[in-house]
């Protein structure tokens, strides 16, 4: 048994692949010491985080994969799946041993696939987001949202929102992993729950639904969205597989009632 | 407020009927620190309860029209309220929506209230407003009017990634009978002029530095399915030739419901869905799959098969085609295989060089084996289909598809 265990960070998981192969050993598992039970009877190697040797490993590996490897094993890091950090590894050393980079379409080769697939339930899950966030629209004049996705996409989705509202300031928050982004006009940077952004945005609602208007902006959509469903060719099943129910709460057009998204529960 | 609520229920349940809902393929990115952003894929923000996509605010101008076609609910003879927005009313629900993000921009059609250029004159001032007050860059389509002058058509290809002028009756006899006041001419002349303009900038691009976006997602149209006698080979020759030669870069089909009594339109107890999607999936054989429209439709068989999907018939018409090797045939053969799409296609191709595949490769690649299975040889697989004849594939393959036929609608990406 060689169990590596690291802090959790995507640095950390690299120093720990770093480390495997500086041991010349195949990890029996990589596990993040946030989760991890502890058990007497194994073999334990914490890793101490090394941002050098992290850098080297995803150099290595985009030099290796024409460099398209780091982004994927970022991503694949990201979706947080259980067993992620060995499939990791393993991708790590396929690139290594085969150094050529087409491997990465060879997916007649398990861990290819197993990765690909993972990192189209990723791209899926960040397409959602773009397109099922919902803002409302504060008397502090910042557009809030609320998000709890599947995956931990927050890192992924900056860029999209950043491009589309460069005009507006905006928050997006994730009430599952409790840290967020926040657009302040200039640049994009995370938030935790502490920030006073979000502290002000209670008081900034209750002021904001003294005016009305974003209240009537919700009406005139939720109203839209009633109007252009043809009645004649109703397919709820169809419907429920594009907008699967749990995305519902962060939809303004699938609420009945009047309020707002930040008082409703995750 | 009760005014624009007013308006948009009625404006946008009268657009509701168009079936255009794309937001990709344009190219205006974000450069002015202004609002929006259109340079990457679609998105669908929402997806109506008929399960449609919900990507752009798609409503008329107003549903004043001084047309009588018998299709259409805006119709003169139609006994409904009228009503119309203003400029600013359309622009402000624009973008109050854009930056809650419900939308990816605006869809504006109109009913042809006074005369084509009036009308045609009005949407290029949303677009136009939007685009200079507002430094608006989400998508905007809009449609061409028949009959505008080429000068509005112009200005509104400068501000919108897109125009469409709706053909909606797949032949011109028919259109005559359905709609007295419009021929393809008047449809076709406003289509051909985009489509020169838009070679014209492009050529413009090779020798100068710099020139204005226009209509950079280019053209589409609407076909009614089922509202006239037209075969789906006169519908698919129809729509081959819009591709190649107006360029358009999509139809739409929109199975005919039946929105109102008008002894000159067919009344049907629903819409024709079935049917819409088989000509969906063969105008997608067209464009992704390399098909000629020949090798869909024929004279000999004008319509398409409702029970099986076109590939599917396509391969059970042409038996000496099959089976396919996946590790040795032409990329193009490949996609050729029912239950086999572009995607999988490429992972075979992409995979093959490294390692012969087999039937479980493919199976976790995700081909629908249960209708691949007959059409190929690779390690794995059972040469069965050889000793069918024809008619009893065709029984197997309906037998192992019966679930999907039984759901009210096929699953359907528009």
């Amino acid at each position: 048994m060689s169990l590596y265990l690291y802090d959790g960070s995507f640095d950390g998981l690299l120093t720990a692949i770093f480390e495997c192969f500086a041991d010349r050993r195949q990890p029996t598992d990589i596990l993040n010491q946030e989760t991890y039970q502890a058990s007497l009877l194994e073999d334990l190697r914490p890793i101490q985080t090394d941002i050098a040797k992290a850098e080297r490993v995803i150099k290595g590996i985009d030099a290796r994969s024409d460099g398209r490897g780091g982004e994927l094993v970022y991503q694949l890091f990201l979706s947080e799946l259980t067993g992620i950090e060995l499939r990791i590894y393993r991708l790590v050393e396929l690139l290594v041993r085969q150094n050529d980079p087409n491997i990465l379409e060879n997916y007649a080769n398990p861990d290819v696939l197993y990765s690909a697939q993972v990192s189209k339930m990723i791209s899926r899950e960040v397409h959602r987001m773009h397109a099922f966030v919902r803002f409302q629209k504060a008397a502090n004049n910042i557009y809030y949202a609320v998000i709890s996705p599947d995956f931990n996409v927050i890192p992924l989705i900056g860029d999209h929102f950043q491009r589309r509202y460069a005009d507006q300031r905006w928050v997006i928050f994730d009430t599952r992993r409790h840290y967020g982004l926040y657009y302040d006009l200039t640049h994009t940077s995370f938030i935790d729950v502490e920030s006073d952004i979000l502290s002000g945005a209670t008081d900034a609602f209750v002021n904001a639904s003294l005016d009305g208007l974003e209240d009537q902006y919700q009406q005139l959509w939720k109203q839209y969205f009633q109007s252009v469903t043809i009645q004649e060719r109703r397919n709820i099943k169809l419907h429920l597989c594009h907008v699967p129910r749990r995305y519902w709460k962060y939809l303004v057009e699938k609420q009945v009632g009047r309020d707002g998204l930040l008082s409703r529960k995750n | 407020m009760n005014r624009t609520l007013e308006k948009l229920t009625i404006l946008s349940d009268a657009a509701k009927y168009d079936a255009s809902c794309s937001s990709s393929g344009s190219k205006r990115a974000n450069h002015n620190k202004g609002l929006g952003n259109s340079d990457g894929m679609g998105i669908c923000h929402s997806y109506t309860e008929d399960g449609r996509c919900v990507s752009l605010l798609k409503i008329l101008f107003t549903n004043h029209c001084i047309y009588d076609c018998a299709y259409c609910v805006s119709r003169r003879s139609n006994d409904v309220r009228r009503v119309a927005f203003t400029v600013e009313e359309v622009v402000d629900l624009t973008i109050n929506f854009y930056r809650r993000n419900y939308i990816e921009g605006l869809f504006l059609s109109s009913g042809i209230f006074k005369s084509a250029d009036y009308t045609m004159e009005r949407l290029v001032r949303v677009a136009k407003t939007l685009r200079q007050q507002h430094s608006f860059n989400g998508y905007i389509h809009l449609k061409a009017i028949p009959g505008a002058s080429p000068e509005l058509l112009h200005e509104a290809g400068l501000y919108s990634d897109r125009l469409s002028v709706n053909i909606e009756i797949p032949s011109e006899t028919s259109l005559k009978k359905v709609a007295p006041e419009k021929n393809y001419p008047d449809i076709i002349t406003p289509m051909n002029y985009l489509s020169d303009e838009k070679d014209r900038y492009q050529d413009d691009k090779k020798h100068l530095r710099k020139t204005p976006l226009f209509l950079p997602a280019g053209q589409s149209t609407q076909l009614i399915v089922g509202a006239s006698p037209e075969s789906d080979l006169q519908i698919l020759h129809l729509a081959d030739g819009l591709y190649k030669q107006q360029r358009l870069k999509r139809v739409y089909y929109s199975g005919y419901v039946p929105i109102a009594t008008d002894n000159r339109v067919p009344l049907l107890k629903a819409p024709p869905l079935v049917r819409e999607n088989r000509v969906y999936q063969a105008d997608w054989l067209l464009r992704f799959y390399r098909f000629s429209v020949d090798e869909i439709v024929s004279e000999a068989h004008p319509n398409l098969d409702l029970e099986v999907d076109p590939k599917v018939s396509y391969a059970l018409r042409n038996p000496e085609k099959f089976p396919v090797d996946i590790n040795k045939a032409d990329y193009e053969m490949i996609l050729r295989v029912p239950g086999i799409g572009v995607k999988s296609a490429m992972k075979i191709v992409k995979s093959r060089v490294h390692q012969r595949l087999n039937l479980d490769h493919l199976q976790r690649m995700g081909v629908a084996l249960k209708r691949a299975r007959f059409f190929i040889t690779c390690p794995g697989s059972q040469h069965q289909h050889k000793d069918y004849e024809t008619s009893r594939l065709r029984q197997m393959i309906l037998s192992s598809e019966s679930a999907v036929r039984q759901s009210p609608q096929l699953s359907l990406f528009g």
